[in-house]
């Protein structure tokens, strides 16, 4: 692999006069404390994973701070990251193994030895599998460096039933990305010159490098952003046009943007005959989404929509429509993002500087484990029948959960969850309550008690990543990165890693075979293959290894095939059209409120994006409680004010909330913060104080992907 | 007129870049241990407008380590003091908890500890900048608002930054000599 790679020297920055890598001890303080500084390891409060350097004081981790090391951290660390030392020293964190005594949820526990907890959850998977067959059994996580060992135990079971989180999140995005360039692009915010950006709201829902890039491309270097959401966030105030528009309405823009940059045949044609499929089809497609019609469904002015595609189509290749993440908006949320892939495309940004790069990989060894044999039956949520597209192996969240209610195809009565809230991170809560209901048994892996874990039947206390060491994470970008987690301190508490977990239930399930290893072995062979010598020491010293320089063009040539039917980028999908769906987006309009009812939003804050985070005490004192966003319009009509009781209905669920009138949201929207009002009082700060979105939030889809859809939720407003 | 000191701290703030993530607020909590409720830092947001024509902005602000600071004036025991390179700092066994000093910061950067009963306020992080290290929020701001450094070194990034951008004071009018430096 010829790729120049950094292994830069740590700390090296011209300020940082101390080589504050080294994990060495650094002398004593004047209370003769030792004193540790910089040991390299991998942040996991949210998905982007930086790289963080943390200073321990004796034996209490005293501060985490960003490693420089890794291009993709753009050598920053976040509230969330440096709020991560409270998770560990939480006085009411899980702390031992427990098994439930009372009712579900009557918060009735007894502690527990690993052993007892092993056995117990053991016993009952084994019940469930000669009752029911081993794909009675449902295993569901978020990402994380441990998922694989959990994932891997459910598959080993021999449950087909795995449900990973990208349904919650961004299979929209991803799959309308692959089904358009075969991969799904990085956008090369460093360079663009030009942004349009819908909802993603990357100044308050940081992704790393994207957040800073675009900070220092609009600050720095007068890139030009435009920025469309029903709410005024603090990238609508960093924007240099802000458009509050209708919600579900962002394909006509896209598709009206299309029109206008094919009738100025600005348009890059050069582009377009070597790389693409179905332009032709294209320009009768689009030719009656003029910007006079977009104008009716948008709320945007047509004049406004041809100046915006025409200094777009001018930017170009530095332009950029950005695909954001937690896609999970519309039951259409596929379409509107194929027809932001194809307004990509057109204009030729692929693969050039500025514009959408695809992502390169650092190579990595794998841990050759022994394989066993594939799960015989076939996924309750019957995935590949109804979403043939999407990945399989992720699973379709929503759909699944009606499968299991209705014990269609098989029943399902066991669920394993690990590193996930189901019950605040899925929609309709209480549905998902009833799914728990049903379940003969619910065995919970997580640090803290979650909601779900309060509904448990068992709980197996992770350590906390600052605790333990973790397998090594490639991520794919521009600048790609290969990261490693390695423990800064020893567990406090009778926790253990997920990997020891599992092997523990393995052992019992006489699956012990499959689990055969230590985290230093996978971690070893991992590191093997990595693309310097010493990986393993490497790693341990530095925490990283990356590639600083970004790549252009390397797709750019004729020779190039895309991951796709027909080698090519397809603006028009015969894929799409043979799974019975619209080859090319159409548009059609989005259900809108009826008079006296809201469209519930939801976004997040640069302190609160998982549900999990809020009741850290340095996060949540910035952000205490949530409210409900209302526009000083519908509140003067409805007689609200700031700091009023509502009754907020949806036909999922009610919940009672404070209002917040004010003028940063649409008069047919409103908003809450998610992760408050939580079940379970060991969350001191959150139990019992603002309300879930997920009670509100009803159940759909996108109709491609199966990605949850959150944005089609209309509730009522009553004062309290 | 004292002789010229070999160091100068001061801090460049490019509030335009503040996205309000509250990161340097959490690390300064993190590296000082200050208690809840109480701040050594914080962003002032600005807000304006009806909908739809809005305005946000957001300022970071401190300590302005100021050049003839009012708090050590005040300061009955001396416990507040400035050191050679500028650094305003309370020595906490000195400090009786008076509070003279809260009242008389023109920036309301101080702050009462309700645990330990001393005052409390950003030290530029002094152990840390002792080390040759930034100063936690310096470090760990995700769009990179601040820059830190010695104004007396012609070489450094804070140097050129005030030599070449327009900048100013927060109210210059208190004669404190604020030291933090907003650019334009």
């Amino acid at each position: 692999m010829q790729r120049r790679l950094f292994m830069q020297i740590l700390g090296a920055g011209t300020l940082v006069g101390v080589n504050s890598a080294c994990s060495k001890w650094f002398g004593k303080r004047s209370s003769a404390v030792p004193y540790r500084l910089g040991i390299p390891t991998t942040c996991e409060l949210c998905p982007n994973k930086c790289s963080v350097l943390a200073d321990v004081k004796g034996d209490r981790i005293h501060k985490l701070n960003p490693n420089p090391a890794n291009p993709k951290s753009r050598g920053m660390l976040c509230a969330r990251g440096n709020a991560a030392i409270q998770q560990v020293y939480d006085p009411d964190r899980l702390k031992q193994p427990m098994i439930r005594v009372g009712a579900r949820g009557e918060g009735k526990w007894r502690t527990a030895t690993w052993e007892e907890a092993w056995d117990f959850a053991a016993g009952k998977l084994k019940a469930t599998r000669d009752k029911y067959g081993p794909e009675g059994t449902l295993w569901s996580s978020t990402e994380g460096f441990q998922e694989v060992f959990f994932k891997n135990l459910g598959l080993a079971f021999g449950s087909p039933n795995i449900q990973r989180h990208p349904s919650l999140c961004l299979a929209s995005v991803n799959l309308a990305y692959s089904m358009t360039f075969g991969t799904v692009p990085s956008f090369d915010l460093q360079k663009a010159d030009y942004i349009i950006m819908a909802g993603a709201n990357r100044f308050e829902s940081i992704i790393t490098p994207d957040t800073m890039d675009l900070i220092g491309g609009t600050m720095n270097r007068k890139a030009k952003l435009v920025y469309l959401d029903p709410r005024f966030t603090v990238t609508a105030a960093k924007a240099d046009d802000w458009f509050p528009i209708r919600p579900g309405s962002d394909m006509a823009f896209i598709l009206a943007m299309i029109h206008v940059i094919i009738r100025d045949g600005k348009h890059d044609k050069a582009f377009l005959d070597a790389f693409t499929l179905g332009f032709d089809q294209l320009v009768e497609h689009v030719k009656p989404y003029t910007p006079e019609w977009a104008e009716g469904e948008t709320e945007i002015p047509a004049a406004e929509i041809t100046r915006i595609a025409r200094e777009f189509a001018d930017a170009a290749p530095r332009a950029v429509f950005y695909a954001g993440r937690r896609s999970s908006w519309y039951q259409n949320d596929f379409q509107m993002r194929r027809a932001q892939a194809i307004l990509n495309a057109i204009v030729g940004n692929w693969d050039r500087e500025g514009g959408m790069v695809p992502n390169r990989k650092i190579a990595k060894g794998e841990f050759m484990f022994l394989p066993w044999d594939d799960p015989k039956a076939s996924r309750v949520d019957e995935v590949e029948k109804d979403f043939p597209l999407t990945s399989a192996k992720d699973g379709v969240y929503l759909p699944l959960r009606e499968h299991v209610l209705k014990g269609q195809p098989y029943p399902v009565k066991a669920w394993m969850v690990y590193k996930q809230d189901p019950l605040h991170s899925v929609p309709d809560q209480g549905k998902t309550l009833k799914m728990m209901e049903q379940m003969d048994f619910i065995g919970v892996i997580d640090i803290a008690m979650s909601d779900t874990a309060w509904y448990a039947d068992v709980i197996f206390p992770e350590s906390h990543y600052l605790e333990r060491t973790d397998p090594i994470e490639v991520m794919p970008g521009i600048w790609p990165a290969a990261v490693y987690r390695q423990q800064v301190v020893k567990p406090i508490h009778d926790t253990k890693p997920c990997l020891e977990i599992a092997q523990g239930l393995a052992k019992r399930l006489g699956l012990s075979d499959y689990f055969d290893y230590t985290i230093e072995q996978w971690v070893e062979a991992e590191a093997k293959e990595l693309p310097i010598p010493n990986g393993f020491e490497h790693m341990k010293k530095h925490g990283v290894v990356a590639s600083v320089d970004a790549k252009y063009g390397t797709t750019r040539n004729e020779a190039h095939r895309f991951i796709t039917k027909s080698g090519k980028i397809e603006i028009f999908s015969e894929r799409l059209a043979e799974a019975g769906h619209d080859p090319l987006p159409v548009y059609t309009p989005q259900p809108q409120p009826p008079s006296g009812k809201f469209r519930l939003v939801l976004g997040r804050k640069a302190t609160i994006t998982h549900a999990g985070l809020t009741h850290l005490p340095w996060l949540n004192e910035q952000v205490p409680t949530n409210d409900l966003w209302l526009n000083p319009l519908p509140a003067g009509r409805m007689g609200i004010r700031t700091g009023d009781w509502l009754e907020v209905a949806s036909t999922s669920g009610k919940v009672k909330i404070q209002a917040r009138v004010t003028d940063e949201i649409r008069p047919d929207c409103v908003f809450m913060l998610h992760g408050f009002g939580k079940k379970s009082p060991w969350l001191k700060r959150t139990f019992n104080n603002g309300a879930a979105d997920a009670v509100l939030l009803e159940t759909a889809w996108d109709k491609v992907s199966g990605n949850a859809a959150m944005h089609e939720t209309f509730v009522s407003i009553v004062k309290a | 007129m004292a002789k010229k000191p070999t160091k100068r701290y001061a801090m460049v703030l490019d509030s335009r870049k503040c996205i309000d993530c509250k990161a340097c607020i959490v690390a300064c909590k993190a590296e000082n241990d200050v208690p809840l409720g109480v701040f050594r830092n914080r962003i002032n947001v600005e807000k304006a407008g009806d909908y739809p024509k809005l305005r946000m902005s957001f300022d970071p602000e401190q300590c302005h380590h100021c050049e003839n600071p009012s708090c050590v004036r005040v300061c009955p025991t001396g416990a507040s003091y400035q050191r050679e390179d500028g650094i305003v700092l309370v020595k906490y066994d000195d400090c009786i908890g008076c509070k003279y000093c809260i009242i008389a910061c023109p920036y309301d950067a101080r702050y009462h500890n309700p645990e330990t009963h001393t005052v409390g306020k950003c030290t530029f992080c002094s152990h840390r900048v002792d080390r040759g290290e930034l100063p936690a929020c310096v470090e760990t701001c995700p769009s990179k608002v601040r820059v830190f450094g010695d104004l007396n070194d012609p070489k450094s990034e804070l140097h050129q930054l005030l030599a070449s951008r327009r900048h100013q004071v927060m109210n210059p009018q208190t004669g404190n000599g604020p030291q933090l430096y907003y650019l334009l």
